[in-house]
């Protein structure tokens, strides 16, 4: 095994076991404040109550059932969301004039609310999977369309004018150089909308539906059980994490370090 | 035979809603297996009358000739080299070399035939599967060079493309290149604001005015190669260069002033 591989388990230990220490000191935290008494039972469960919660949702099934629900909603919506942005950013890359008015209303466009398109979505589409796929869309498929279009429009221009020095044209232009070379950007602003669409996910169904992560949380919340709240929270917050860390944030590093992006001093 | 002919090639800019001429009717002739020099004021124009002639812009009159016929759009058959190497992070140095290839659609038996060839020919086959920022900046513009040739273009242009480099590094570049030359036969277009370059490279040089700018005069240089930077023959070239370019580089400053 060489140095470098070494020295990064090292490192990727050490990180590990930060992390335990400050999960450690938190669990400590909160069990002071349920001993001391300060907010009652009720409100505020001991740690241990919330390990007996996930362990019986564990059991009967609930939890994976509702993972599975929202990440199936999640990745069909994400899916669809890529698409769609993808194609209406690259239709403001080929139409100029409609890119700079659509991009003009983007601020507006990211910064809107997820949560404020339920009411409409209900009324448009109804309580049911579709409308809760409908407000997870509406949350990302901005954020993907703005970065698509935003990148593409960032790739330094003597990428293009090399290629086309080098006869490449249309769909091979395309294809073998603006998309390559947008990467490191579309990584970054599909982060973003992942994150978007998480947050929707979980808003949409705690207004909307009757299965998934977020309808355990509000069903908790309907019969004051705040250990099943804060099961339900705990599992949004790790699953938000692991897809971040693990897949979208591991894409974006393998692809920096391959155009030696972390180079810097 | 006559390779390439620029026939009164005029371009103008927007400057701030002024429009400033760059280029004020450039003619040039390049033969055949030429090695041209185009030196000038900075800002003068030369650049962008190699992007002329690449095709990467349009001159608003005068035409480009190649082979006789009037050229229309960017193609591989006037390679460029550009100044800061314009290579491809996300590919492999021989994914760079083999990219006009690839585009061209070239099969891939063929393909890595002809990149390995230059690869060689550059020193680079020990760094064929390294990316780009793992190479120096003198490596980069090797690479840079080989992509170009690897293309058999009719014209190969180049864009300073030994400005960042370190002067040891140009040194030993300024004799390759010229050995290259020899060995390839290719027409060679090479644009710098250094006339030691210029002297070294050469087989003509053309002085250019400052703008709005045509070619003021053009040297020829006729001396055996492999020239080195440190020969004291070509001295006087070099001042022969200097004095055409002094009064080009004061007007220069003084407009830059007012």
């Amino acid at each position: 095994m060489s140095d470098n591989t070494l020295k990064k388990r090292k490192r990727n230990f050490d990180d590990a076991a930060n992390a335990a220490l400050f999960i450690a000191a938190f669990i400590g935290v909160w069990q002071l404040v349920f001993t001391l008494g300060i907010f009652p039972q009720i409100s505020l469960p001991s740690p241990t109550m919330v390990a007996e919660t996930f362990v019986k949702i564990i059991f009967n099934g609930t939890l994976f059932w509702s993972v599975g629900v929202t990440l199936g909603r999640l990745l069909a919506a994400f899916a669809v969301s890529i698409t769609i942005g993808a194609l209406v950013g690259f239709t403001m890359i080929k139409f100029k004039s409609f890119g700079k008015t659509l991009n003009s209303f983007s601020a507006g466009l990211l910064a809107f609310p997820s949560i404020a398109w339920v009411p409409f979505s209900i009324l448009l589409i109804g309580f049911n999977e579709f409308g809760i796929m409908f407000v997870v869309v509406m949350s990302s498929v901005f954020s993907i369309m703005i970065s698509t279009y935003s990148s593409i429009r960032n790739i330094p221009p003597i990428y293009l004018d090399a290629a086309k020095n080098m006869g490449a044209k249309g769909f091979l232009l395309f294809r073998h150089v603006t998309i390559p070379a947008a990467t490191p950007s579309l990584i970054i602003g599909l982060r973003q909308a992942w994150s978007f669409s998480w947050h929707a996910v979980i808003g949409a169904e705690i207004l909307m539906s009757i299965v998934g992560l977020g309808h355990i949380l509000s069903v908790g919340r309907e019969f004051l059980d705040m250990s099943q709240v804060i099961a339900s929270m705990i599992t949004i917050f790790t699953i938000g994490l692991l897809v971040d860390r693990f897949l979208l944030h591991k894409l974006e590093d393998k692809i920096r370090a391959k155009w030696g992006l972390d180079n810097h001093r | 035979m006559t390779k390439l002919q620029a026939r009164n090639i005029v371009k103008h800019f927007d400057h701030n809603g002024n429009s400033v001429a760059a280029l004020d009717g450039v003619n040039l002739n390049v033969e055949e297996g030429d090695f041209i020099c185009i030196v000038g004021p900075s800002g003068c124009g030369k650049s962008t009358f190699l992007n002329i002639v690449a095709g990467l812009e349009k001159p608003d009159s005068g035409e480009i000739l190649l082979n006789g016929k009037p050229i229309s759009d960017s193609g591989p058959d006037r390679t460029m080299v550009f100044q800061e190497g314009a290579l491809f992070p996300w590919l492999k140095v021989i994914d760079n070399v083999e990219f006009g290839l690839k585009m061209s659609g070239i099969p891939k038996d063929e393909r890595s035939e002809i990149s390995q060839r230059y690869l060689d020919m550059m020193q680079l086959t020990k760094f064929a599967n390294s990316y780009t920022y793992q190479l120096s900046t003198g490596m980069k513009q090797r690479v840079a060079i080989a992509r170009a040739l690897a293309m058999d273009p009719e014209i190969l242009l180049m864009d300073e493309p030994f400005a960042a480099l370190d002067s040891q590094t140009r040194d030993l570049l300024l004799v390759e290149l010229q050995l290259i030359w020899e060995r390839t036969k290719k027409t060679i277009i090479f644009v710098t604001h250094n006339i030691s370059e210029s002297v070294i490279l050469g087989n003509k040089v053309e002085v250019f005015k400052n703008r709005p700018s045509k070619i003021k005069k053009e040297i020829i240089i006729d001396y055996r190669r492999p020239r080195l930077a440190e020969d004291e023959n070509l001295q006087k070239y070099y001042h022969q260069i200097l004095d055409e370019l002094k009064s080009e580089v004061i007007a220069r400053t003084k407009d830059e002033i007012q």
